[in-house]
């Protein structure tokens, strides 16, 4: 059984080499050790972000699960007409998640999920030609998620939740182009926004018409941080340049995702899971700071799309203990063409994944990882405005991201 | 067992963990892909003025140097074969002040620099570091500012003896060879492989920034009759520039190069930020002001009756100031003398006149020696502070000339031609760069306008970032005609070196 198992391993590690993208759902490592197509897979608690409903047809009066996902990403920028190459720098992401769901009686369940659906850390190497867009941002969002969920009768579950979000935005660029203080450091602006809350919702379905198929249906809505307070600090700015900014406002959505699922089981160590997931991006059309006083207002427009990702995994029962997973998903950019910012340099990209659960008694580890690979884009942000006119920032992409991600769940 | 697949998969995380991302066609900015194509830039000399030698702000600095568009050049044919490149640094000029000493006496002023708290542009309030110390050449960098083509054989403008009489040039002084070395021999010394050539903006451009107070010499090929101000004659110019190519050729019959036209002195700043009716009045103030002038127009009037004028004189010298903004009352030489009438050479600008930077500080304020005179409305603004339409004629007709002869001869050498006269047109209306950035001849205007701002505070000179465009514009013509791949540089990211001081 060992043998078969590095052999296993060993073959899925192998993946990397074909593999693309690195913006990434780690909502569960269990899910995510079959690509994140965790729709209609009723499985555990982690169903609490995935499929609320799904938390009816759980085993156990009681499942809880939390996990966290360690993201190493790394993006490469490089333009030939300048010579200009760069890379990021950027510290460890670790997304977290936390669920707990309990069966009030027969038909009425409770859910308390607390996760991190958004975020991005990336830092480029100081001095780049695209300082003036962005050198650092870092931004989190929390949600917290209490569902109500009721069993119809033994095939088709509902549920509602409402969504207490927090966020939080560090974002550094430099001022422009050109300029420097008397030491010859450029002029840089910081602009942070802490704990903004906002709010949303979840609604979602889930179906199981036979032991051998189910199938969910989820929809989480937008939420958006409005910064009303935010604080704006210019550095290393030449002596003459008296502006200062202190306050700003601005407005971050998160955008609201459809993800329908099937999972059926040709035999029964298999499990096969698919997932459609649109994300309406479309709301992201423009990034403006307000400033307080008569410092030029920020904006920047990014008119991005709506997306869809493709998910598709496999679970197969090893042995009564151990489950293992594949999967792949395929993540479009939403970003149009002359919008690519190396802000959110999110190109259409290839995710691959393995992962296994282990199990003893009520506890279960879980473990997956993640391979995402970014396809090389060339393309320009052209809205940067700068005195009169808008230069245009262009270049070639790539990018990657390494996530190993564990969980732990325990069923009561 | 459980211990085993762990290690496992920490082995598996931490060997991935190695592996970035990588381009299908990465670059490596340390051996880019340049090539020479037909020229060979392994000895580059540059000959030329002020614009050779980098002088920006109204002087010459050492950061300027370095930032000169023959050394930016330099730097893009390096990767292409190119070697080294000297210039004749100031090196004690460590906070680029610029400007030049002998002993404690200044010689050659510091940088302008604007002086927020009085909100106007001024040299800067401090002794320049550099002494004129002689460091014998000859340089790849052969830029001396204010040579003329006439100055490029000259003989002794190196020659130190010669600066009491103005015979000598103290920049030249620094750099030349020998005393009685001249440029073009300096120049022949290195034995150049490439040069490039941008000479005769200053024998039009100092008699339009002197506001026409010199001869246009026009017809007259005898330098030593020349006063610094006059228009050299195109005659003159066209032989000398022939002779300088023919002496490079002859030693060199290989060579390559360009050359650069002369831009239009009414597309600089120094000719264009200053309106020719900047002058405020009230109802009142210019019914006063026109009574004032009712002598002189009185006098107009008896002039034209008995036929000393005509009638279109007598229009363009009627002086008539209205409520809002009025033309400057100014000297014009070109007028009929009616001085026997008791009646000066005076009339009000016209747009067709172009009154020089300078004047900026001048009008509106009390005249020199009688403080109950304004200048421009009771006191006329003399002959230095406007280049009159008739003036700008004889400059722009001998421009033309000149780059004729220049055109002429790159095609009769087959030189890449640099048409800074039509890069300088594009940026009076803006010129458009291939990353949709937009720069203008436009002036200093605020700390806004830096992004988009060619000139430094001279109004003639090009500042940092201008001075990129230029070296692009070069690299553009080379290539063309070489076939070369030099690299453009992207002026966007340079600045602009315009200093704004809180105090002066």
């Amino acid at each position: 059984m060992k043998k078969k198992l590095l052999l296993f391993v060993l073959s899925l590690s192998m993946l990397p080499a074909f593999a693309g993208g690195y913006r990434v759902a780690l909502q569960g490592a269990r899910m995510l050790g079959m690509a994140h197509a965790g729709t209609a897979m009723f499985t555990g608690a982690e169903a609490l972000f995935f499929n609320p409903a799904g938390s009816a047809f759980l085993q156990g009066n009681v499942n809880a699960a939390f996990g966290l996902s360690v993201v190493k990403s790394t993006v490469k920028y490089q333009n030939a007409e300048y010579l200009w190459t760069a890379k990021t720098q950027n510290p460890l992401g670790t997304p977290f998640y936390a669920y707990l769901t309990w069966k009030h009686n027969d038909r009425l369940s409770f859910g308390f999920a607390l996760y991190t659906p958004f975020g991005s850390s990336l830092k480029w190497e100081e001095g780049w030609a695209g300082a003036h867009l962005v050198n650092s941002i870092k931004l989190t969002a929390v949600y917290f998620q209490p569902t109500l969920t009721w069993k119809m009768n033994d095939y088709v579950a509902l549920s509602a939740g409402f969504i207490a979000a927090w966020g939080s935005v560090v974002y550094n660029k430099d001022l422009n182009r050109f300029m420097r203080n008397e030491e010859g450091e450029k002029t840089d602006i910081t602009l942070t926004a802490k704990n903004i809350s906002s709010s949303g919702y979840v609604l979602s379905a889930a179906f199981k018409p036979a032991d051998w198929v189910s199938m969910g249906v989820t929809y989480r809505s937008k939420v958006v941080f409005r910064a009303r307070k935010g604080k704006a600090e210019i550095n290393d700015a030449p002596a003459f340049f008296t502006h200062t900014a202190d306050a700003f406002r601005a407005s971050l959505p998160m955008p609201a995702e459809l993800s329908t699922g099937v999972a059926v089981k040709p035999f029964k160590q298999l499990t096969l899971a698919f997932d459609y997931n649109y994300t309406w991006w479309s709301i992201y059309e423009s990034l403006d700071i307000d400033f307080a006083n008569h410092f030029p207002d920020n904006r920047m427009p990014k008119k991005w799309q709506n997306t869809s990702t493709y998910r598709i995994g496999a679970e197969y029962a090893f042995s009564e203990n151990l489950d293992l997973r594949v999967g792949y998903y395929s993540d479009q950019s939403p970003i149009p063409p002359t919008y690519f910012s190396p802000e959110t340099p999110t190109a259409d990209s290839d995710g691959y994944t393995f992962g296994f659960t282990y199990r003893h008694g009520r506890y279960a580890f879980d473990f997956a990882f993640l391979y995402v690979k970014g396809h090389e884009r060339t393309d320009s942000y052209d809205y940067y405005v700068e005195g009169l006119s808008a230069p245009r920032f262009d270049g070639t992409y790539v990018s990657n991201a390494l996530v190993p991600s564990f969980g732990l769940q325990i069923q009561l | 067992m459980k211990k085993h697949i762990l290690l496992l998969l920490i082995a598996l995380a931490l060997g991935l963990g190695a592996c970035e991302p990588e381009f299908s066609n990465p670059i490596d900015p340390d051996n880019p892909d340049v090539s020479a194509g037909e020229a060979d830039f392994s000895t580059y000399v540059a000959i030329g003025n002020s614009l050779t030698a980098g002088y920006s702000n109204g002087t010459l600095y050492l950061s300027g140097q370095e930032n000169s568009f023959p050394k930016l050049l330099a730097d893009r044919m390096k990767e292409a074969g190119g070697g080294i490149f000297s210039l004749p640094l100031l090196e004690d000029d460590k906070d680029n002040i610029g400007g030049l000493k002998i002993g404690n006496t200044i010689i050659i002023p510091p940088r302008l620099v604007i002086d927020a708290s009085e909100k106007q542009v001024e040299r800067i309030n401090r002794e320049p570091t550099q002494q004129l110390d002689i460091k014998p050449g000859p340089y790849n960098n052969m830029g001396v500012p204010g040579a003329k083509i006439y100055h490029l054989v000259y003989n002794g403008y190196g020659n130190i003896a010669n600066l009491p009489a103005g015979r000598a040039n103290p920049y030249y002084v620094r750099m030349a060879s020998s005393p009685d070395a001249s440029i073009l021999e300096d120049v022949l010394a290195q034995q150049p492989t490439f040069f490039t050539m941008w000479i005769g903006n200053n024998d039009v451009l100092w008699y339009a920034t002197s506001g026409g107070t010199g001869t246009d010499q026009t017809g007259n090929p005898n330098v030593s009759t020349y006063g610094p101000n006059d228009i050299t004659d195109p005659g003159l110019f066209g032989a000398l520039y022939a002779q300088i190519l023919a002496a490079l050729f002859q030693q060199n019959p290989q060579l390559k190069g360009a050359l650069a036209t002369i831009p239009d002195v009414a597309s600089i700043p120094y000719f264009t930020t200053v309106p020719y009716n900047p002058i405020p009045l009230d109802d009142a103030t210019a019914q006063a002001l026109n009574q004032a002038y009712a002598q002189y127009n009185g006098g107009l009037q008896a002039a034209y009756q008995n036929g000393l004028i005509t009638q279109e004189e007598l229009a363009k010298r009627t002086i008539q100031f209205v409520p809002g903004r009025n033309a400057v009352v100014i000297e014009d030489e070109y007028l009929t003398d009616l001085t026997a009438l008791g009646l000066p050479s005076i009339r009000q600008a016209t747009p067709a006149d172009l009154i020089v930077l300078p004047a900026s500080g001048v009008i509106g304020r009390p005249a020199p020696g009688n403080p109950n005179l304004i200048m421009g409305v009771t006191k006329p603004l003399g002959d230095r502070w406007v280049l009159v339409e008739n003036e700008l004629a004889e400059v722009r007709t001998a421009t033309h000339t000149y780059n004729q002869i220049i055109e002429a001869l790159a095609d009769q050498y087959n030189l890449a031609l640099v048409d800074m006269a039509a890069a300088m047109e594009k940026l009076v209306s803006g010129l458009r760069l291939e990353d949709n950035s937009l720069y203008t001849a436009d002036y200093f205007k605020g700390v806004e306008t830096l992004p988009n701002l060619f000139f430094s505070l001279d109004g003639v000179h090009p500042n940092t970032k201008g001075y990129v465009i230029l070296a692009n514009e070069f690299i553009k013509a080379i290539n063309s005609k070489y076939g070369s791949t030099l690299r453009k540089y992207n002026p966007g990211y340079y600045d602009s070196d315009i200093w704004i001081l809180p105090a002066n």
